[in-house]
């Protein structure tokens, strides 16, 4: 069959419709979903191209529903996904913790929108926490935040391999305006950028006799005795923990001199770097810093440009205090002052960013 | 060229988030950098419809702004809805028709511009409203050229077109009335908000 996506191509096109190209050019096999704004599109698309291409697309009755169904499909070997968003993200939590409990490779992108509850249906950076942690779990995610239509392709991409290689549930943290923005990008072919596509292979039912051949596939999401469970946690931990550094992602601009570092993360990332530019033309001292992952995050490579002495933070972020609870999480024992803008809901433009810094020297 | 902002407002199906489209897509085929994005808020049934559009040589930062270069407002109620676009430097488009009150007009803005493109699109066609609306804008910026935005209305309606070739010269003809009503407005002098409060 041919290929979707072949050579490289500039197209002008929104997120959701970069996300369904990246799914089928990643060679995804199927996608569960529930319509909720702002992702309904990712569906909508994929529904649309998918059987052209030989893929499969249901749409379940609940969100539940479609995060169970994708946990189904890739113990039966398959590459599955969804998409979902604010509360549907809510709903979701049962299926991605059994997701983790399992170390399922699933791959869910989450445009986020305004909450709590049904919020708004445009855009916020409200589901950093439900993202990263939700669940009743330790947060065994592979969390990838993207700033644009270009970065939804990649990382969709990105998301499956990572998936299918270290097998924990990963996630595409796109937003309403990523999601509903068209901008240009370029779509390809993986191959051509040298990206070799992981094959998936089913968790069960797997060949060879059971204690000759090979070890039993143990899926299990609930356990007899405590200390089985905690075997199993930490057994989860520590797989988590050795597979990080090669994982964690991060950008930074004008850190080496800055004595005000900038954290951002996500499409704010974009506001944040015109401000940088901004006023290191006036000659303050700005730089930047956005984890890609938020999950695991980019602990080290904070820390290095903190010790090389930054003065003061800003956390800047669509939510009130997501990012910044994670980051002071991760620092720990830092004295760095941090000061903050938050804007639950709400875009944060560039002037915005530039005012606050102004307050601050 | 540097940043272009502009924010188009009106009621469902005058074609504001077409129209958007046109001329983010036309950018886009010039070279350059271009973001389009309507709201797409519960309002967008049955509100005012709003349409996001920056076009620059360079990358371009948030999707959305808070103050625009132009504001065009389609309908009565989207003036009222787009006056938090409008600042010192926004021209604000408004149609000639609209029997305005006080409050109607932002507080401010560089310029007030009325053009009567709802009565001329009588004449014309009402199908291309949308599109002579596109003309006044075009004529006011840099922001795209008019040869790329016919590109991008062939490359669109071009099934259209080619079952009716009239429809296609009067799509153009309703770019170049557009750009004649902006003309024709602003020999009669410059409005500016304050003083038509």
């Amino acid at each position: 069959m041919e290929k979707p996506v072949t050579g490289s191509k500039k197209v002008f096109m929104t997120g959701n419709e970069s996300v369904a190209w990246a799914a089928l050019a990643a060679e995804a096999d199927v996608m569960f979903g529930y319509p909720i704004t702002p992702q309904n599109e990712i569906m909508h698309y994929w529904a649309r191209l998918g059987p052209k291409y030989g893929r499969k697309f249901l749409q379940t009755e609940d969100e539940i529903s479609a995060g169970f169904t994708v946990c189904g499909a890739v113990i039966a070997g398959k590459k599955a996904f969804t998409a979902t968003s604010g509360p549907g993200n809510t709903l979701m939590q049962e299926p991605f913790s059994m997701a983790e409990g399992m170390k399922l490779p699933t791959v869910t992108v989450i445009q986020q929108r305004g909450g709590p509850s049904s919020g708004t249906v445009i855009y916020s950076q409200q589901e950093v926490t439900l993202t990263t942690y939700g669940g009743n779990g330790e947060g065994h995610r592979l969390v990838y935040s993207t700033a644009s239509n270009q970065e939804l392709y990649d990382y969709t991409i990105k998301a499956f391999n990572v998936a299918w290689k270290y097998k924990f549930p990963t996630f595409v943290l796109g937003d309403g305006y990523q999601a509903k923005m068209r901008e240009p990008l370029e779509i390809y072919d993986p191959a051509e950028r040298g990206i070799e596509l992981i094959e998936p292979t089913p968790l069960v039912g797997v060949p060879g006799q059971i204690g000759v051949d090979r070890e039993p596939q143990h899926l299990c999401n609930i356990y007899s005795l405590e200390e089985e469970l905690y075997e199993a946690v930490m057994h989860l931990q520590s797989e988590y923990d050795r597979i990080s550094p090669e994982i964690v992602e991060y950008e930074i601009s004008f850190v080496e001199d800055a004595d005000i570092l900038v954290v951002s993360h996500g499409v704010v990332s974009r506001s944040v770097d015109d401000a940088v530019e901004a006023l290191r033309a006036q000659g303050i001292k700005v730089g930047s810093f956005r984890p890609i992952t938020l999950r695991p995050f980019p602990t080290q490579a904070l820390l290095d440009v903190l010790g090389s002495g930054v003065k003061k933070m800003l956390l800047v972020e669509s939510s009130y205090g997501q990012l910044f609870r994670l980051v002071r999480q991760e620092i720990y024992g830092e004295t760095v002052p941090i000061e903050t803008l938050f804007k639950p809901g709400v875009g944060i433009i560039d002037t915005d960013i530039i005012e606050m810094i102004a307050n601050m020297i | 060229m540097k940043l272009v902002r502009v924010a188009l407002a009106g009621e469902g199906g005058q074609g504001v988030q077409s129209v958007a489209e046109i001329m983010a897509e036309a950018a886009y085929h010039e070279g350059k950098e271009a973001i389009y994005i309507p709201n797409f808020g519960l309002e967008q049934r049955g509100g005012v419809s709003i349409a996001f559009i920056q076009i620059s040589d360079r990358r371009i930062g948030a999707p959305k702004f808070s103050k625009a270069d132009i504001v065009v407002a389609l309908s009565r109620r989207a003036m009222t809805r787009t006056h938090t676009y409008s600042g010192p430097e926004t021209i604000f488009v408004y149609d000639s028709s609209f029997q305005l009150k006080d409050g109607d007009l932002p507080s401010q803005c560089k310029r007030a511009l009325d053009i009567p493109a709802i009565e001329k699109s009588k004449e014309l066609h009402t199908r291309v409203f949308n599109i002579i609306i596109m003309g006044a804008i075009l004529s006011l910026t840099d922001m795209v050229a008019v040869e790329a935005a016919r590109m991008a209305l062939v490359k669109r309606l071009g099934y259209k077109f080619e079952k009716n070739p009239e429809l296609k010269e009067l799509n153009f003809k309703a770019i170049e009335v557009g750009a004649e009503l902006v003309q024709k407005q602003s020999e009669g002098g410059e409005k500016v908000c304050a003083a038509t409060k």
